[in-house]
């Protein structure tokens, strides 16, 4: 296991998260691989904290020292905030398609064209 | 790479167990006509995300992973499919769906060409004083014994004895965000109270301006 197969598991997600944005036409199955993207994302951060810190950080032994975990630590706490702030955007998108609902009878996204032109 | 970094067969074995079903599941997603089914495969990918992460030593994200994504994400979904009962063309694709195919694949094949033609140990090597002072904050330089700063080791315990880079990661966590992180931190609050309100102002419509 190493940081590169990391990225590429992280792509792939991202990857079929982008698709499914781009190709559904349900504004739920698109706010879905939305959270697919995020979750991409994250799995990256999360993929470089655990595999990389700076030589520096290391003891002579090329052991893990306190600061070294400190430094990981920003990777984690990055993934806490996004994590935070999908769940806030999903709760308001899901507001939004229901309020779009109302009024169009609709969950098409083709069908949210009021702004065209 | 770093003999630190280094884990074990167990470990890479269950990683690629853990991605196999997150990248089954989320083509599943993308790919399945009942939306009911997408969001259990959601959910199924999620958890697969989330035992990534306890593999790759990050153990409070993925317990916030299943709690937050699991528990409540894809909660929220299911219900938003179950009350929006409009499913006659939910499975449809857009008529841009091989444009769409085509972008993700190029996305995907230039993550893994980058991912592969980059020196990540260039991350690693930074023995400038100025960034490791940067990087280290308040810890203290413990010598500088010949060619490079060498920084104590301030908790001994934090041993190498699991092949993780983060053996104690979580306890580290909640000192982190009182302290570095406090601003973002209480910021967020003020983000979850923003959603909270604006997603109840969204949803309870006009009717009680249009009563009064």
């Amino acid at each position: 296991m190493t940081l590169e197969i990391v990225l590429v598991v992280a792509g792939a997600l991202f990857s079929i998260g982008l698709f499914g944005v781009l190709a559904r036409r349900n504004i739920i199955a698109v706010i879905m691989s939305l959270e697919l993207m995020f979750n991409g994302v994250l799995v990256a951060a999360i993929g470089f904290s655990r595999f990389t810190a700076p030589a520096a950080l290391m003891d002579a032994s090329g052991g893990i020292t306190e600061a070294a975990v400190r430094s990981a630590l920003t990777g984690h706490m990055f993934a806490v905030f996004v994590i935070s702030i999908a769940a806030a955007e999903t709760a308001l998108a899901l507001a939004l398609v229901f309020a779009f609902y109302r009024a169009k009878q609709s969950v098409e996204i083709t069908d949210a064209a009021e702004m065209k032109n | 790479m770093n003999a630190a970094f280094d884990s074990g067969p167990i470990a890479t074995l269950a990683f690629y167990l853990a991605s196999a079903l997150t990248i089954a599941s989320a083509l599943i997603v993308v790919t399945q006509r009942d939306l009911v089914r997408a969001v259990v495969a959601l959910a199924m990918s999620f958890v697969g995300v989330a035992a990534i992460y306890f593999i790759l030593n990050a153990e409070f994200i993925g317990v916030v992973q299943l709690l937050v994504y699991v528990g409540a994400i894809s909660i929220l979904i299911a219900f938003a499919v179950m009350f929006i009962g409009d499913l006659a063309n939910a499975g449809t694709l857009s008529q841009s769906r091989l444009i769409s195919a085509v972008a993700a694949i190029l996305l995907l094949a230039t993550v893994i060409f980058v991912a592969y033609n980059t020196d990540w140990t260039d991350i690693k090597d930074v023995t400038d004083a100025d960034a490791v002072a940067g990087l280290t904050g308040r810890y203290e330089v413990a010598g500088t014994s010949d060619d490079k700063n060498v920084i104590s080791a301030v908790n001994s315990d934090v041993e190498d004895s699991r092949g993780g880079a983060l053996v104690d990661g979580s306890s580290h966590i909640g000192p982190a965000l009182i302290s570095d992180f406090v601003l973002p931190f209480e910021t967020l609050g003020l983000l979850l109270i923003a959603a909270l309100i604006g997603a109840l102002l969204v949803i309870r419509g006009r009717q009680k301006d249009d009563a009064a």
